[in-house]
């Protein structure tokens, strides 16, 4: 066994503990209609962890061994918090798992060389457009407006869009790493360089594009700051200028400038964010959602002692309130590290990757995560405009936990190709600032 | 490439950091305004089927109360007179929130106050259910009087009693079923919840305590105040019909010709350009002066024990003073009015008004009394007096004499709003020692003219005062 294994299991069973713990709290109290019966999905949950673990330990033995707990830990917070607001959740809660895990090993099975996902690249980048754009021309119809479309399929309904973006990930890394070859030899004197060569711009206008599709003609706002923030990121560590920068975010203004003076939708969203009083049907959400955070307070409710059944959107959108309401501002801040530390190692692992394709791609997953969870955080907060997005992993949310399961098989592949850098610890992420200089 | 990695790090982390922050100041730094905000009703959703203590009026009728029922939740919230005490005693509902003394002494009747409690030591380590009572000033007798006489009108009347500020009776309608809120049949309260909420005549509001009208020409007994407290109590203004404060603004007119006088003939014959003469010659400082001493401007606004205080009131009066003396712009709810006749009834000396006058434990233990809460002398004893002197000449000879009662001296007034087509009637009884204040207001009753209008709203406030002095049990000279 390598000793990334042994560093994952040991920071899974750790966080077993803090997922049987906090159910048994909440089971304790009074006003939770725990049973006995949610035990077996309890045990069904750490299977499932062990399956992913066993898997990891013979596909990819030498992979990060980070990554996996941090995500089984904000799953098992999610579990805890969704069988406490309603234990009839937990069969709902176990199957996408089931599912999420049966994706997680086929993804890792499947996608040994990654270098294949470059050769398709053109269909890869149709594939993600269509499954990011298609479900809105889809699902046209009546739709909740602080929701994105679902497609729906009698029992259960889907939302491909964040498999879209994950799909598009992968499109735009291996897009940007040609072009960037291409950016280094320019650079290096290899090739004439064009003076005004417009290709330059070509990412940039694909980006805009996409963007203001979302924006303008899906009304979809949250859905579009997380493609844009992904395409950002990963353009900017591939090919940034900081006046093409301007450029990209101006367009993006002007899109959004679009989208909130006409669109009936856009503007009902933008006037809640402001003045959720005098918008209580879209508004209310984040008034009760600033209570029930105000109620926890720095210590918490303790689980089982919030207000959770008074929460709208408590299992998906706003996941976020009854975890930080129970546990407090500490625990909303742990989650919030979680996260943070999920990013820190992604982005670690993007240093480290052995080409640049894999570079890339590393830090858009990572960012993928980032940008979901601080966009759905931040709308809880009213930083953003009421949004649709999920939290990673700990919303009840199937089709977004099965991307993220395939995100971070991706993540993991990454990790067993790339060579390690000298660490004493290999616990913490370190991300190499100056020392390393620009490779 | 990595160091644009570190860019996008570094990015990440200073958004995170920001939401670190603001989490911070929503959980932590802001979090007891967010807890104690008006709107908020969580708590009372989070205790909804939890054992609750009962709700009581002055003379021991159960208002509110909590029993045991079959099915899930066990525990269901009863009250027992309808929609009788909906605006006082309020309601608990799953969904909904709650209002009243329900959601303002949610800590007592929840058992949440900690000397509810813990009764005894040993209650610190047994999680008993203690709940508390509460006993209200309000007495079932005069509710049912004032029900009674505003039935088929939308306004509010609200019966205090001015030596102590104990609010005796409080109504305000339309009203509504509390029972149909703590109903455990979720889908049937949401429907009649939207139905009440949407429906124009707010049934839910109650306009007695949270509802502010253009207080109109009742606001000349301020003004009249303000000139005895001026030395100005003997100024005789010259007969006038017409008064313009400023080139080319709106004129105030009397109604029945030119009239003028002293104070007594200006309240007697509600001389508007009369009041603002005066007003002009007291100036617009002193105005807001007396009526900042009523608590009728630049403070918070009166409310009933532990009520959500909500937005300021009017910042000052109107800035031209001949308007100001007359209650141009100037808003106040029915308690208000009612706050400030009880506070010239009482000598000057302003009470805070009350609707809660005991808690007690589970046992009948009284926790809390209430004691008298004088807020301020607002005005002195004499020029107190001599308002009332003013009061009951108008209900003799002015424009309330529809007011008077058969045997009882009676002071009061009648106005009438048409802008905002609502009147008033206030009446202070027995003038010479007061033991009750009734205020009166009627909503947009389609009043044909003044006169019916006035008539209208006089009848039913001289109707509340009289049941309420006969009452048997109603002794002259305390309650």
């Amino acid at each position: 066994m390598t000793r990334q294994r042994i560093v994952e299991l040991t920071l899974l069973l750790l966080a077993a503990f803090i997922t049987v713990a906090t159910v048994t709290v909440a089971a304790v109290n009074e006003r939770v209609a725990l049973s006995w019966a949610v035990i077996p999905y309890l045990l069904g949950l750490m299977a499932l962890w062990a399956v992913t673990h066993l898997a990891l330990r013979r596909w990819a033995p030498s992979s990060n061994g980070l990554l996996f707990p941090i995500t089984a830990l904000l799953q098992g917070v999610g579990f805890a918090f969704m069988i406490r607001i309603d234990p009839e959740l937990a069969d709902n809660h176990f199957a996408w798992s089931l599912a999420a895990t049966c994706a997680f090993l086929l993804a890792l099975r499947g996608l040994r060389d990654l270098t294949w996902l470059q050769k398709v690249r053109p269909y890869v980048g149709v594939g993600g457009a269509l499954l990011l754009l298609a479900p809105a021309s889809i699902a046209r119809g009546p739709r909740q407006l602080d929701a994105s479309p679902v497609i729906d399929l009698g029992a259960i309904s889907i939302a491909p869009q964040q498999l879209g973006n994950l799909v598009l990930i992968t499109f735009f890394a291996a897009w940007l790493s040609q072009y960037r070859s291409r950016n280094t030899a320019e650079h290096l004197g290899q090739v004439q360089p064009l003076e005004g060569d417009p290709s330059r711009f070509l990412p940039l206008i694909g980006g805009w594009l996409l963007t203001s599709v979302i924006i303008i003609f899906h009304s979809d706002m949250s859905l579009a700051f997380v493609t844009f923030v992904i395409f950002v990121s990963m353009w900017w560590i591939a090919a940034g200028r900081i006046r093409d920068l301007a450029i990209l975010l101006t367009a993006i203004a002007g899109s959004v400038a679009v989208a909130a003076g006409s669109i009936a939708e856009t503007k009902s969203i933008f006037a809640a964010w402001i003045d959720p009083w005098a918008n209580l049907e879209l508004g209310e959400a984040s008034i009760r959602s600033s209570f029930a955070l105000a109620g926890g307070g720095l210590t918490g409710t303790g689980p089982g002692g919030g207000s959770a059944d008074w929460m709208p959107g408590a299992t998906d959108l706003f996941a976020f309130v009854p975890v930080a309401e129970e546990l407090g501002f500490i625990g909303g801040a742990a989650i919030l590290l979680s996260y943070l530390l999920l990013v820190g190692v992604g982005l670690r692992l993007a240093v480290a990757a052995r080409t640049e394709f894999d570079t890339i791609l590393a830090s858009g997953i990572a960012i993928f995560f980032a940008g979901q969870a601080w966009a759905s955080i931040a709308a809880v907060v009213r930083f953003l405009p009421p949004t649709g997005l999920s939290l990673p992993f700990v919303a009840l949310n199937g089709s977004l936990l099965i991307t993220c399961n395939i995100a971070l098989a991706l993540l993991l592949r990454i990790s067993e190709t790339a060579p390690n850098i000298s660490d004493r610890t290999q616990l913490l992420p370190q991300i190499t600032l100056q020392s390393q200089g620009d490779q | 490439m990595t160091r644009r990695l570190a860019h996008v790090g570094v990015v990440f982390l200073l958004l995170y950091g920001f939401l670190f922050f603001r989490l911070e100041i929503i959980q932590v730094l802001n979090a007891d305004a967010l807890r104690n905000h008006p709107q908020n009703n969580r708590e009372i959703t989070l205790v909804f089927d939890e054992p609750r203590g009962v709700i009581r009026t002055a003379d021991g009728e159960i208002v509110a109360q909590t029993v045991a029922v079959s099915g899930r939740q066990g525990r269901l919230r009863q009250y027992p007179y309808g929609p009788l005490y909906s605006h006082v005693a309020g309601f608990i509902s799953a969904e909904n929130g709650g209002a009243g003394l329900e959601r303002t002494q949610n800590d007592f009747l929840g058992g949440e106050d900690l000397g509810v409690r813990l009764q005894d030591s040993r209650d610190l380590f047994i999680d008993r259910s203690r709940t508390g009572q509460i006993e209200m000033s309000i007495r079932h007798d005069i509710q049912l009087i004032t029900r009674a006489a505003m039935a088929g009108h939308v306004g509010a009347a609200v019966v205090i009693n001015p030596t102590t500020g104990s609010v005796l009776g409080l109504w305000s309608s339309p009203q509504f079923d509390p029972n149909h809120l703590s109903s455990h049949d979720l889908m049937a309260v949401t429907s009649d919840y939207t139905a009440l909420s949407s429906d124009p005549n707010q049934p839910l509001l109650n306009r007695a305590e949270f509802q502010s009208y253009d207080i109109g020409s009742l606001f000349t007994i301020v003004t009249a105040a303000a000139a005895i407290e001026e030395d100005l109590g003997d100024f005789v203004v010259p007969s006038i019909e017409r008064v313009t404060p400023l080139e080319g603004s709106q004129a105030i007119v009397h109604d029945g010709g030119a009239c003028g006088g002293d104070l007594e003939s200006l309240l007697i014959t509600n001389c508007s350009p009369g009041w603002a003469t005066i007003g002009t010659k007291i100036g617009g400082g002193k105005l807001n002066d007396v009526s900042q001493r009523l608590g009728l401007t630049r403070t918070s606004p009166v409310r009933l024990d532990g009520s959500p205080k909500g937005t300021l009131e009017t910042e000052s009066l109107n800035s031209s003073a001949s308007y100001a003396a007359v209650g141009e712009g100037l808003k106040a709810t029915p308690l208000q009015v009612a706050h400030l006749f009880a506070t010239i009834a009482n000598g000057g000396a302003r009470m805070q008004p009350h609707a809660v006058s005991r808690v007690r434990t589970y046992d009948g233990k009284v926790l809390e009394e209430f004691t008298l809460n004088p807020l301020r002398q607002s005005l002195s004893k004499e020029t107190a007096a001599e308002l009332r002197q003013l009061l009951a000449e108008n209900v003799v000879s002015g424009t309330a004499q529809n007011l008077s009662i058969n045997g009882t001296p009676v002071g009061g007034m009648v106005a009438t709003q048409f802008l905002g087509k609502h009147g008033w009637a206030v009446t202070i009884a027995p003038v010479t020692l007061p033991d009750l204040v009734v205020a009166v207001l009627l909503e947009d009753d389609s009043f044909s003219d003044q006169q019916v209008a006035e008539a209208n709203v006089a009848a039913i406030a001289r109707r509340i005062t009289e049941a309420v002095l006969r009452l048997p049990s109603f002794k002259v000279g305390g309650s």
